[in-house]
C-alpha cells in the first residue's frame, strides 16, 4: 500500500499586481503557505511521497527568491517531493529545474525527462514533464510504452487538459481520457485543471493547493491517494487553502435587497479570508445607489480582503423627490437639471453625465449632512 | 440705513499738520466748495483709512498718512451715526498705532473695534498695498474718489452678495446659493486635482497618465529583455543542434576513403604523364631535324637565285658608267681652259691697277709740299705778331684797378681836405725882410710863409714869441700827413708817382690791350688748320708743327705730272675682262662638278653591284661545298616521314594522359582536406558561443526575468485600468463643474434685471430711450441707443461720468433696502458735464439726498453753492 499526496498548480511567484501591496503580499504568501500546509497533512497522514503535478512555479524564470523560498519549505517535511515540470514551469537545459537543483535538497526530486523512478520498490512513478512552454501532441502518449518490469504499482504524473474538456484549461496538450487504462496505470495524478476534479477512477486533478483566482468558490485542496494493487485507488481531499475566491453577480433593486445579499454572503464566508469579486446591476434611485456604493467603500471593503467593483450596470436613476429637493436649491438644481438632460438625451455624454449628477448629489448630500 | 457722517477730525494727517475739525455735516446733501489744494480729497482719503485701514498697518498706504516728512502719527476721529446710533472711531497711525470704537454698544479697542467696524460695513480685511475698494464693501463702491469717477466698476462681491437678497426677492427661489457655496467649491477643489484652469488635464490625470506610460515602458522592456533570454535559450538549443551535426560529419570516413582513391589515381595521372612528354620530346627533335634540312634546301635555291640577280644589275652599271664617263672628260677640259684665262685677266688688272696707284701718289706727294711751304711762310709772319702780342699783353698787365685809382682819388682828395684843414687852421706866418737872427724853434728861418700847426718858438732876437695855434691844427697837420702817407704808399705799391701817372698809366694799358686783341685776331688769320697736312688751327699747332718737319721737305716734284685718267681707263678695262673671265671659269666648274655628283652614285653603285655578285658566287659556292648537299632530297623525306610517326605516337600518348588529371585530382584533394578544416574550426567556435550562451543563461535565468515580466504586464494592466477610471473621473468632474457654471452664469443673468430696472429709471432722466446693459459681473457695460450699443469706454467723458454716478445711485438704493450702511460721498463729481446735464445731475443727487446722505466735495463754485448744506474747508481750530 501506497499513500501519497497529489497536488499541482502551485503557481509560485504570481505577481498579483493588480491588487494593492498588502492582498498582494497575503496572497503571494498564501501560495508558499500551501507548501506546508501540504507538506504538513503529508506528516499527518503518513504519505512519504507528495507528488507535483505541473506549474509549481508561475513561470520559467522565477527569481532566485522564489526558489530558495520554495527549496526551504520542502525541506522542512520529511517526505519525498517529486517536481513535474508543467506547461508554465517547463524543462529545459540551463533553465529552471537546473536551478533548483543546485539547491541541493535531498528530499526534492526532479522528474524531467520521461524515465519512470522508482517511489518505493515496486512502485513505479511514469512522469510525463512538459519540455516547452506549448505542447500540441499528448505528452503522456509515451507513458504506454515506458516498461517498468516487475512493477507492483505504476502511477501516471503529467501535465495538461483532458480532450474534450472545456476550454477553461490552461495548456493546449490534450491528454486522452483513457490515459490511465491505456498506459496501465493504477493511478494518473494529473495538474492544469486548478480545481480538484475525478476524470475517472484512476484519473484525477488535484487543483491547486490555494485557490489563485476568481474561477470557482471552493478554496484550495490537495488529494490524499491511498493506493494497493488491483484496487480502485482511495482519494481524499484534503483542504489546504486559506483564501476563498467568490464571484457574485447580483441585480439590485434598491438598498435593502443589496444590503440582504451582502449580509447573507457575509454570513457565509470568512470576510478577512475571501476575495470578492462584485457585478452589480439594476435600477436604483439614485440616493439608493449613492448609498449601495457607500456600503460597498465605506463598510463591505474594509471587511473583506479584496473587493472588485463593477456597478457600472447599476443605473442611478433620480426619483422625483431627489430632483425636487435639489429645485429648491437654486444653482444646484439648474444643474441637475441640465444634467438630467444630457442623460435623457442619450448622446455620448449620457453616460458621464449620469456620474456627474450622482456626483452632485453626493457632495450636495454631504453638505446637508455637514450642515 | 444710511450712514451719517457728523463730524470729522484729523491731526498728522498728511498736509493737516495742525489739528483740523469739521463737523456741521447734515442728513441730506452736503456740498463742500473749496478751492483746489485745500485738502478736500485728503478728506476723503482720511475717512477711508479710519474706516477701512487697519490701525497697525505700517505699510506705503499707511505711511503715506503722516505729513511728508515728518515722523509723527497720523490720528483720524470720525463721528457719525448708523442705524439709529451714534458711533465714533478714533484711528492713530503709525507711532503708538491704536483704535477706538465707541457705539452703541460699548466702547472696542484695538481688533475687536476693527471688528467691529467691519461688521458694521461689511467689509473685508483689507490688506492691499494701496487700498482695495472692493474689500470696503458698500461705500468701497459709494465713496468715489477722482480717479474712479469715471469709471462704472462693477461691483465688487460684497456689494453683490449685500445686494443678492434684494434681487433675489424679486427673481423669485435662488435659495440654495448657500448650498451652492458650498459644494461649488467642493467640486471646484476636485477638479483642481485633474484639470489646470484652462482646462488641460493635469494633476492626478496626468500622473495617471505618467503611470501608465511608465508601466507600459517597464512591462515592454520586461518582456524585450525576457525575449532576449528565451533567445538565449533558442540559440543555444540551435547551436547544440548544430555542434551535434558537425560531430556528426566529423566522425564521417567517406571523406577519408575518397582521399585515399583520389590519391591513388594521382600516381596512374602521372605516370601517363610522363609518358607523353618523352614522346613529345622526340617528336620534337625529329621535326627539328626535318626543319633542317627544310631549311637548307631553301637557301641553296636562295643563293641561286641571287647570284644571277647580281649579275644582271651589274651589267647595267657598268653600262650608265661609261656614257658618262665621256661626258666628264670633255667638261674636264673646258675647266681648264677657263681657269688659265682667268689667270691672266687677274695679271692684268692688279698692274693696271698698281700703275694708278703709284700716280695717285706721286701726285699726293707734290700737293704736300706745296702746302709746307705755306706753312713755312706763315710761321715767319707768326713770329713777330706774337713778341708783339706779348708786348701788349705785359702792357695791358699794368692796368691799375679801378677800384686802386679810386682809391687814389680818394686818398688824394682826403690829402686836399687834410691840407685845405690845415691851411684853415694853420697859422702863417710869413718873414720877410731880414730874418736873420730869427728862429724858429731852435732852427733859423727862413723867408717865406709858413704854417704852423703848434705852439711854436719863435725867437726874435731876445724876445720870444711863442704862437699857440689852435689845438685842432695838430690833428689837422697829422691828418695831413696820414692823408699823404696813405696816398704814397698806394702810389708806391703800384709804382707811380701820382694819380693822374696812374690814370696816364692807364691809359696806354688799354690801349695796349686793344692792341693786343688785334693782334690776336691777326695770329688767328694766319693760322687756319690744314687737313691736309694734319695741322689744327691755332699758333701753337704751327709751331708744333714746323718743328716736326723735316729740314729737307723742300724740293718740288720733278717729272711730269702723270696721266691719271688714262691710267683709270685702263684699270677699267681689266677689271671688266677679270670679270668675264671669272664668269666663263665658274660656268665651267660648275659644269663639271655636276657631272662628276651625277657620276658618283653611278661608280658607287657599279661597285655595290660588282661586290653583291661577288658575294653571292662566294655563298653559293660555300653551299654547295657542304656534304649534305648531295642528297639533300633523300634526306629531307626520310626525315619527314619519321616525324610523323612520331606523332602520331605522341597523340596516343596525350589522349592517355588527359584522361587523367592530375592537376584536377589534386584540386579536389585539396577541396577534400578543406572541408574536414573548416569543419573543425566551426567547431571550436561553436563551442566557445555555447559557453558564452551557457554563462548568459546561467547569469540571466537567476533574475527572475519571466516573472518579472509577467509582474510588469500586470502592473501596466493594472495601470491602464486606473487610467482609464482617472480618466473617467476627471470627465465627470469636468462636465459637473462646467454645469454647474452654466447654472450660476445662468441666474446670474438673471441678477441683473433688478439692477438694469432701477438704473435705467435713473438713466432715463439723464439719456432718455437708453438701455443699459449689464454684464454677469453687474457692471454696465453697454448703452444701447437707437438699436445701436456703444460700449461705455467709447461713450463721450461727460456720459461716462454721470453713468458712473447713476449706477452707483441704483446700488446704493438697493443696499438702503437690504439696511446696509449707505452713504454717498463724491469727490469733484461731474467735471465734464455741460450746464444742462450738470442741472438734471444735481436734481438727482438732490433726490437722492432724501434718502441717504450726499457729500459733494468740489472747487466749483458757480455749479454747485445753490445746493444744499454748504460748509466751508476753513474753519478751521
Amino acid at each position: 500500500m501506497l499513500r501519497l499526496i497529489h497536488t499541482a498548480d502551485w503557481q509560485l511567484g504570481k505577481p498579483y499586481r493588480r491588487f494593492d501591496s498588502d492582498v498582494r503580499a497575503a496572497l503571494s504568501e498564501a501560495r508558499f503557505d500551501a507548501i506546508d500546509a501540504v507538506g504538513k497533512a503529508a506528516v499527518e497522514h503518513g504519505a512519504s511521497h507528495v507528488l507535483v503535478a505541473g506549474d509549481v512555479f508561475d513561470t520559467e524564470g522565477p527569481e532566485d527568491r522564489i526558489i530558495v523560498q520554495a527549496v526551504s519549505r520542502m525541506q522542512r517535511y520529511a517526505c519525498t517531493w517529486w517536481l513535474l515540470p508543467g506547461n508554465h514551469d517547463f524543462a529545459r537545459n540551463s533553465g529552471l529545474w537546473d536551478r533548483v537543483r543546485t539547491k541541493g535538497a535531498a528530499n526534492i526530486r526532479i522528474v524531467a525527462e520521461p524515465i519512470p523512478r522508482e517511489l518505493e520498490p515496486g512502485h513505479w512513478l511514469l512522469p510525463a514533464p512538459l519540455m516547452h512552454r506549448h505542447n500540441l501532441d499528448d505528452p503522456t502518449a509515451l507513458l504506454d510504452t515506458m516498461e517498468t518490469p516487475s512493477a507492483m504499482l505504476r502511477i501516471g504524473l503529467a501535465h495538461g487538459s483532458i480532450r474534450d474538456f472545456s476550454s477553461r484549461g490552461e495548456s493546449r496538450n490534450q491528454i486522452a481520457p483513457d490515459r490511465a487504462q491505456r498506459s496501465g496505470l493504477d493511478y494518473l495524478a494529473l495538474g492544469d485543471w486548478h480545481g480538484a476534479l475525478r476524470v475517472d477512477a484512476h484519473t484525477w486533478y488535484s487543483g491547486t493547493p490555494e485557490t489563485d483566482r476568481f474561477q470557482r468558490d471552493e478554496p484550495g485542496f490537495a488529494l490524499l491517494v491511498v493506493l494497493e494493487p488491483g484496487v480502485e485507488p482511495i482519494v481524499t481531499p484534503i483542504r489546504t487553502g486559506r483564501f476563498q475566491w467568490l464571484q457574485r453577480d447580483w441585480t439590485v433593486a434598491d438598498a435593502e435587497g443589496f444590503v440582504a445579499q451582502s449580509e447573507r454572503l457575509l454570513a457565509n464566508a470568512e470576510p478577512s479570508a475571501t476575495l470578492l469579486s462584485l457585478s452589480l446591476a439594476g435600477i436604483v434611485s439614485m440616493s439608493d445607489r449613492i448609498a449601495i456604493l457607500g456600503m460597498l467603500d465605506n463598510d463591505l471593503r474594509h471587511r473583506l480582503r479584496h473587493l472588485a467593483i463593477a456597478a457600472d450596470d447599476l443605473v442611478g436613476r433620480p426619483s422625483e423627490q431627489d430632483l425636487a429637493d435639489l429645485q429648491v436649491e437654486g444653482m444646484i438644481g439648474t444643474a441637475a437639471a441640465k444634467l438630467m438632460g444630457m442623460i435623457e438625451a442619450g448622446g455620448s455624454d449620457s453616460v458621464t453625465a449620469r456620474r456627474a449628477l450622482e456626483r452632485l448629489f453626493v457632495e450636495y448630500q454631504r453638505g446637508q449632512d455637514a450642515a | 440705513m444710511s450712514l451719517k457722517i457728523r463730524r470729522i477730525a484729523l491731526t498728522n494727517f498728511r498736509k493737516f499738520r495742525e489739528p483740523f475739525v469739521l463737523d456741521g455735516l447734515s442728513d441730506g446733501l452736503n456740498v463742500i466748495i473749496e478751492p483746489n489744494e485745500t485738502g478736500k480729497s485728503t478728506l476723503l482719503e482720511a475717512m477711508r483709512a479710519a474706516f477701512f485701514i487697519r490701525h497697525n498697518t505700517a505699510n506705503r498706504l499707511a505711511r503715506s498718512y503722516a505729513p511728508h516728512g515728518e515722523a509723527v502719527a497720523p490720528q483720524i476721529e470720525v463721528g457719525f451715526e448708523a442705524g439709529g446710533g451714534e458711533w465714533q472711531v478714533t484711528k492713530r497711525f503709525l507711532k503708538s498705532a491704536s483704535v477706538e470704537v465707541r457705539s452703541p454698544n460699548g466702547r472696542a479697542q484695538g481688533e475687536d473695534a476693527e471688528a467691529q467696524l467691519q461688521a458694521l460695513l461689511g467689509a473685508r480685511r483689507d490688506t492691499s498695498q494701496a487700498g482695495d475698494a472692493a474689500a470696503h464693501g458698500a461705500l468701497g463702491l459709494l465713496w468715489v474718489g477722482q480717479a474712479q469717477a469715471l469709471e462704472v466698476t462693477p461691483p465688487g462681491e460684497i456689494v453683490r452678495d449685500s445686494v443678492r437678497a434684494t434681487l433675489e426677492a424679486e427673481v423669485g427661489t435662488i435659495m440654495g446659493g448657500a448650498a451652492y457655496q458650498r459644494v461649488r467649491p467642493r467640486i471646484d477643489s476636485q477638479f483642481a486635482d485633474y484639470w489646470t484652469n484652462t482646462g488641460r488635464s493635469s494633476g492626478r490625470q496626468l500622473a495617471a497618465r505618467t503611470e501608465h506610460e511608465v508601466a507600459e515602458r517597464a512591462a515592454n522592456e520586461a518582456v524585450i529583455r525576457l525575449a532576449a533570454l528565451e533567445q538565449g535559450f533558442s540559440d543555444l538549443e540551435a547551436a547544440r543542434a548544430r555542434l551535434k551535426v558537425l560531430d556528426r560529419d566529423l566522425a564521417d570516413t567517406t571523406d577519408a576513403e575518397r582521399r585515399k582513391a583520389l590519391v591513388g589515381q594521382i600516381e596512374v595521372a602521372r605516370s601517363a604523364a610522363q609518358l607523353r612528354d618523352t614522346r613529345r620530346a622526340e617528336q620534337g627533335r625529329l621535326a627539328d631535324q626535318v626543319k633542317a634540312l627544310d631549311d637548307l634546301a631553301t637557301r641553296l635555291a636562295d643563293a641561286r637565285r641571287v647570284v644571277s640577280d647580281t649579275t644582271a644589275a651589274l651589267d647595267k652599271a657598268r653600262e650608265h658608267r661609261s656614257v658618262l664617263e665621256e661626258e666628264l672628260a670633255s667638261a674636264r677640259e673646258r675647266a681648264g681652259t677657263a681657269r688659265s684665262r682667268l689667270g691672266i685677266a687677274r695679271d692684268n688688272r692688279r698692274n693696271a691697277h698698281a700703275a694708278l696707284d703709284a700716280a695717285t701718289r706721286l701726285i699726293a706727294a707734290r700737293a704736300r709740299q706745296t702746302e709746307i711751304a705755306q706753312v713755312r711762310q706763315r710761321h715767319a709772319e707768326l713770329l713777330p705778331l706774337e713778341a708783339e702780342l706779348g708786348a701788349a699783353l705785359v702792357l695791358g698787365t699794368t692796368l691799375i684797378p679801378t677800384s686802386i685809382i679810386k682809391a687814389l682819388e680818394e686818398r688824394e682828395r682826403a690829402v686836399d681836405k687834410a691840407s685845405a684843414a690845415v691851411e684853415a687852421g694853420a697859422t702863417r706866418i710869413e718873414f720877410i725882410g731880414d730874418v736873420s737872427g730869427v728862429r724858429i724853434d731852435g732852427l733859423p728861418a727862413d723867408p717865406g710863409d709858413r704854417t704852423l700847426s703848434r705852439e711854436t718858438r719863435i725867437q726874435l732876437g731876445a724876445a720870444e714869441l711863442i704862437i699857440r695855434p689852435p689845438a685842432g691844427l695838430r690833428a689837422a697837420e697829422t691828418e695831413l700827413a696820414n692823408a699823404r702817407d696813405d696816398l704814397g704808399a698806394i702810389l708806391a705799391d703800384h709804382g707811380v708817382t701820382s694819380v693822374a701817372d696812374a690814370r696816364a698809366r692807364n691809359e696806354v694799358a688799354r690801349d695796349a690791350v686793344a692792341n693786343a686783341r688785334t693782334i690776336e685776331a691777326r695770329i688767328a688769320g694766319i693760322t687756319p688748320a690744314v687737313p691736309a697736312l694734319g695741322l689744327h688751327a691755332g699758333a701753337a699747332a704751327l709751331k708744333t708743327f714746323v718743328a716736326a718737319l723735316p729740314e729737307s721737305a723742300e724740293g718740288a716734284g720733278s717729272g711730269e705730272q702723270p696721266d691719271l685718267d688714262a691710267l683709270k681707263v685702263t684699270v677699267g678695262e681689266a677689271d671688266s675682262a677679270l670679270a668675264r673671265a671669272e664668269g666663263v671659269d665658274d660656268a665651267a666648274s660648275t659644269q663639271l662638278r655636276d657631272l662628276e655628283a651625277r657620276s658618283a652614285p653611278l661608280m658607287a653603285q657599279a661597285a655595290g653591284a660588282e661586290r653583291d655578285a661577288a658575294n653571292a658566287v662566294a655563298q653559293l659556292a660555300a653551299l654547295e661545298a657542304k656534304p649534305e648537299i648531295a642528297r639533300l632530297a633523300e634526306a629531307l623525306s626520310e626525315a619527314r616521314q619519321l616525324e610523323a610517326a612520331a606523332l602520331v605516337s605522341l597523340q596516343d600518348a596525350e589522349r592517355a594522359a588527359t584522361a587523367h588529371d592530375v592537376a584536377a585530382l589534386e584540386r579536389q584533394i585539396g577541396v577534400v582536406d578543406k572541408r574536414v578544416e573548416v569543419a573543425r574550426t566551426q567547431r571550436i567556435d561553436l563551442e566557445k558561443v555555447i559557453a558564452g550562451l551557457e554563462a548568459r543563461i546561467e547569469a540571466e535565468g537567476g533574475k527572475g526575468l519571466a516573472d518579472r515580466a509577467a509582474a510588469a504586464q500586470e502592473e501596466a494592466e493594472a495601470a491602464a485600468a486606473n487610467l482609464v477610471r482617472v480618466t473617467q473621473e476627471a470627465e465627470t468632474l469636468k462636465l459637473l463643474r462646467d454645469t454647474l457654471e452654466h447654472a450660476r452664469a445662468e441666474t446670474s443673468r438673471t441678477f441683473v434685471g433688478p439692477v438694469a430696472r432701477r438704473a435705467r429709471r435713473h438713466i432715463e432722466r439723464l439719456l432718455p430711450g437708453c438701455d443699459p446693459s449689464f454684464g454677469d459681473d453687474l457692471g454696465l457695460t453697454s448703452i444701447v441707443r437707437g438699436g445701436r450699443g456703444e460700449s461705455c469706454g467709447d461713450l463721450s467723458r461727460g456720459t461716462q461720468e454721470q453713468l458712473a454716478v447713476l449706477t452707483r445711485l441704483a446700488f446704493a438704493d438697493m443696499l438702503l433696502e437690504q439696511g446696509v450702511p449707505v452713504s454717498l460721498i463724491l469727490d469733484d463729481p461731474l467735471v465734464y458735464s455741460d450746464d444742462t446735464r450738470l442741472d438734471l445731475m444735481t436734481e438727482i443727487l438732490t433726490d437722492a439726498a432724501t434718502r441717504m446722505q450726499v457729500i459733494l466735495l468740489t472747487c466749483r463754485d458757480r455749479a454747485f453753492r445753490h445746493l444744499g448744506n454748504r460748509i466751508t474747508l476753513t474753519a478751521v481750530e
